[in-house]
């Protein structure tokens, strides 16, 4: 502590008039702040919108990446369990993609700490999300003219998965946080106290730091099961493929998300989840992995209460002990995360796409 | 008639014995020249001529397949189920509609919603005979054949692990699959082994036995006259018998025999998607794909240029009822199948295979004169008995697996 007291951002922090103990645990962690600038190329993230709400990109046509992603409800899905693909449900909720571009792992589990072209390729083909066989997808672009043009105008020639999987990718990093009063330093005075307590009394900053405000790791915090996964066999169903698929022990009689036990098999990782990122949460309700807490006021108090019970859950999680002033101030601060929604043509595709595939003219006559 | 039947049972001594001799020659052969192109069996048909049209015998019964009533009923269900496909929409009887001769009656099978598919839908119809399934011969059992159908692109898109757990999720399949089985829980590849097991019960034999079948055990009342003017020009003139021939009424061998492409990959934007779909699922080179713009049939499994256009030749009983007629559909009636072959292998706009040079040397223009043509559809007509038919089972119905006791308990214990 006696060190830390002498560091520069401690010092500047005790300037600004927080508590000498609380801005070290602050200083702890990563700043919050704003994001970086990406760097997007028009044309790659122009087509990558079209793909994003394009319902053939599913194997029977019948949903878009945007089905469970809404932009107006900050591309998460509104309800608590995605619909996930036709004949099937889901067992996790939508997680919001408005600055997805900036993370480092995906998937509420973390199964993916690759790259956004990985993470595309597994919703894309998952059976119980899209369903698609992505040879037959290529076909399908290779139909549709404006594609042809938008692929190549893109600098990626003739359509290819490949290039669907490029294309996506460079879409999402225009899905950033734009105008929050967080970011353009205009927030209200209870929005700066909940700042204060984020940062301090509440420990929110222990796991929710950095400009994404996570820390990309997974916690168990006792959320509870959302029973609907089990109850509804169209969502059973998805939950055992792929608890089946990723070769997790005894899947046919588990009775909770094991989250990123999946990744270990270590039972001390049994329903820990990965941190979300706490901006965009006006639009993105509800909240969790599996939707179970509904608004804001009950996030607060379920972490007030110190979150839920499970053996494995964090240490870091006590009760608060928050006043109903204090919530409110928290409250307050979360929904100052939350810039314009991104529901413009500038980011969603409006017009309309072809009903069917026109023939390609003089077919006998050229190549393939 | 006593004479003739004298005479063909000669000619089968006959071919007993060319065809072991043959076999010798052959084997000579290959080994002192280069690999003959031609088997054994080949020859001995060449040399010997066709084995003659037989009744249908009683199906084979793979010994790792057993068949009881129990197995084929749990097959019955699961055919007729669609939650045996990607989205729960299409399962077997999705394209093998009993009303549609357990075929699909367009040229094209339907194919996965979103899509259509490339080929025309064979009836499952005896397909309990056959040593290999589809047109060109990819699978070699019926059940392989019912795990490729279910998970085709364009046929069932469903994955191995999404159609499991909904079966686990289904209490009267996970009862039927344990009683069957002895599993805990249904596994995919029994649902291939009960499909098939209710598809070898699917044949012509019994009271569904086609008339061909009657006569050929004797009843003479079994054809009329204009059918057995047309059986004669079938083994004869027509020349039929040199592929379509002994108990199966199929060589089981792959000809090009013409058949023109269909134009529907002209003018049908998303049949042009699963035509290219298809040259990557079935392994062409990229030259290939560029290039190609009718079914290459065998050539996909040989990759010798001469199988281009080639598919095996197709079984006739019951095709009364599986219009349209071969792989790709192109013809609606008997009539103009006849007209194509009366011509030598041309529709009548004069259209042919893209591979004229693999085009069998038995195809050739036969002189039929009209009569000829109805006698020989007329005897074409004996291949079909009675229709099949069927009830559909009910889809049993999905229930939860835990109920909320189990899941509170389970809460609790977290």
């Amino acid at each position: 502590m006696g060190v830390r007291v002498t560091t520069g951002r401690t010092l500047l922090a005790a300037v600004m008039g927080f508590g000498v103990a609380l801005s070290a645990q602050a200083a702890e962690y990563p700043a919050i702040g704003k994001l970086p600038q990406l760097k997007i190329n028009n044309a790659k993230a122009e087509l990558g919108k079209r793909l994003f709400f394009d319902k053939r990109l599913s194997g029977d046509a019948a949903v878009s990446c945007a089905t469970c992603h809404v932009p107006d409800k900050g591309y998460a899905s509104k309800e608590a369990i995605s619909p996930g693909y036709p004949g099937n449900g889901h067992f996790r909720n939508a997680s919001s993609l408005i600055n997805v571009a900036h993370k480092k792992v995906w998937n509420w589990d973390g199964r993916i700490g690759t790259n956004l072209n990985d993470m595309t390729r597994e919703m894309l083909t998952e059976d119980y999300t899209m369903n698609m066989d992505m040879r037959i997808m290529q076909e399908r672009m290779k139909q549709d003219p404006v594609y042809v043009q938008m692929f190549k105008d893109a600098g990626y020639g003739e359509p290819s998965n490949g290039s669907v999987r490029k294309a996506i990718p460079e879409y999402m990093k225009t899905l950033t946080s734009a105008n929050s009063p967080f970011d353009k330093g205009k927030m209200s005075t209870s929005a700066k106290n909940g700042m204060k307590l984020f940062k301090g009394k509440a420990g929110c900053i222990q796991c929710h730091n950095g400009p994404l405000l996570t820390d990309q790791k997974a916690h168990n915090t006792g959320v509870p099961e959302n029973f609907d996964v089990f109850l509804d066999p169209m969502n059973h169903q998805a939950f055992i493929a792929f608890t089946m698929f990723q070769g997790i022990p005894n899947y046919m009689n588990l009775k909770r998300d094991p989250g990123y036990f999946n990744i270990t098999l270590l039972d001390e990782d049994m329903g820990k989840f990965v941190t979300p990122s706490l901006r965009e949460l006006k639009y993105s309700a509800p909240y969790m992995h599996n939707g179970m807490i509904k608004t804001l006021a009950d996030v607060v108090n379920f972490y007030n209460q110190g979150g839920g019970k499970d053996s494995n859950k964090s240490d870091l999680l006590k009760p608060l002990k928050l006043s109903g002033k204090e919530k409110k101030d928290l409250v307050a601060f979360l929904e100052a995360l939350s810039g314009n929604k991104l529901t413009s043509d500038k980011h969603v595709w409006k017009q309309p796409y072809p009903a069917e595939y026109e023939a390609i003219a003089n077919w006998t006559e050229v190549p393939n | 008639m006593r004479m003739k039947k004298l005479t063909l049972t000669l000619v089968a001594a006959a071919v007993a014995a060319l065809f072991a001799g043959c076999q010798a020659t052959a084997a000579k052969q290959e080994s002192a020249t280069a690999p003959a192109k031609m088997s054994a069996t080949k020859m001995a048909m060449k040399t010997a001529g066709p084995a003659p049209l037989a009744p249908l015998g009683k199906a084979p019964i793979p010994p790792d397949n057993k068949l009881t009533p129990e197995k084929v009923e749990l097959g019955k269900l699961l055919f007729f189920d669609p939650r045996v496909g990607g989205d729960a929409s299409t399962g077997c009887s999705t394209c093998h509609e009993p009303e549609q001769g357990w075929a699909w009656a367009e040229d094209f099978s339907r194919g996965y919603p979103g899509t259509v598919h490339w080929r025309n839908s064979q009836s499952i119809i005896n397909s309990a005979y056959f040593p290999r399934q589809f047109w060109a011969g990819s699978a070699s059992s019926n059940e392989k054949q019912a795990k490729s159908a279910a998970k085709g692109g364009v046929a069932g898109n469903g994955e191995d692990d999404i159609m499991e757990a909904r079966l686990a999720l289904i209490p009267e399949y996970r009862k039927r699959f344990k009683e069957v089985f002895g599993t805990e829980w249904p596994i995919i590849d029994d649902v291939w082994h009960a499909i098939s097991a209710f598809e070898r019960t699917m044949n012509t034999t019994g009271e569904h036995e086609v008339p061909l079948d009657k006569y050929l055990k004797g009843d003479k009342s079994a054809l009329n006259e204009e059918q057995v003017r047309g059986m004669a020009l079938f083994n004869g003139k027509a020349g039929c018998i040199n592929c379509h021939n002994g108990e199966l009424t199929t060589d089981l061998d792959f000809h090009n025999i013409g058949v023109p492409p269909n134009k529907r990959w002209e003018e049908d934007g998303l049949a042009q998607i699963t035509f290219r779909f298809e040259q990557y699922a079935k392994g062409q080179t990229e030259k290939g794909y560029r290039a190609a713009k009718s079914d290459w049939g065998f050539y996909y499994r040989s990759k010798n240029k001469w199988d281009k256009g080639k598919f095996r030749t197709a079984p006739l009983r019951y095709i009364a009822y599986t219009a349209p007629y071969m792989h790709n559909g192109v013809f609606y009636t008997l009539e103009e199948v006849v007209d194509f072959y009366n011509r030598g292998g041309v529709d009548e706009e004069g259209r042919t295979t893209l591979f004229p040079k693999n085009k069998s040397p038995l195809i050739k223009p036969l002189g039929l004169t009209d009569q000829d043509k109805e006698d020989l559809v007329a005897f074409l007509e004996a291949f079909s008995g009675p229709e099949i038919m069927m009830e559909k089972p009910e889809q049993p119905p999905y229930a939860p697996l835990f109920n909320m006791a189990e899941l509170k308990a389970a809460q609790e214990a977290k």
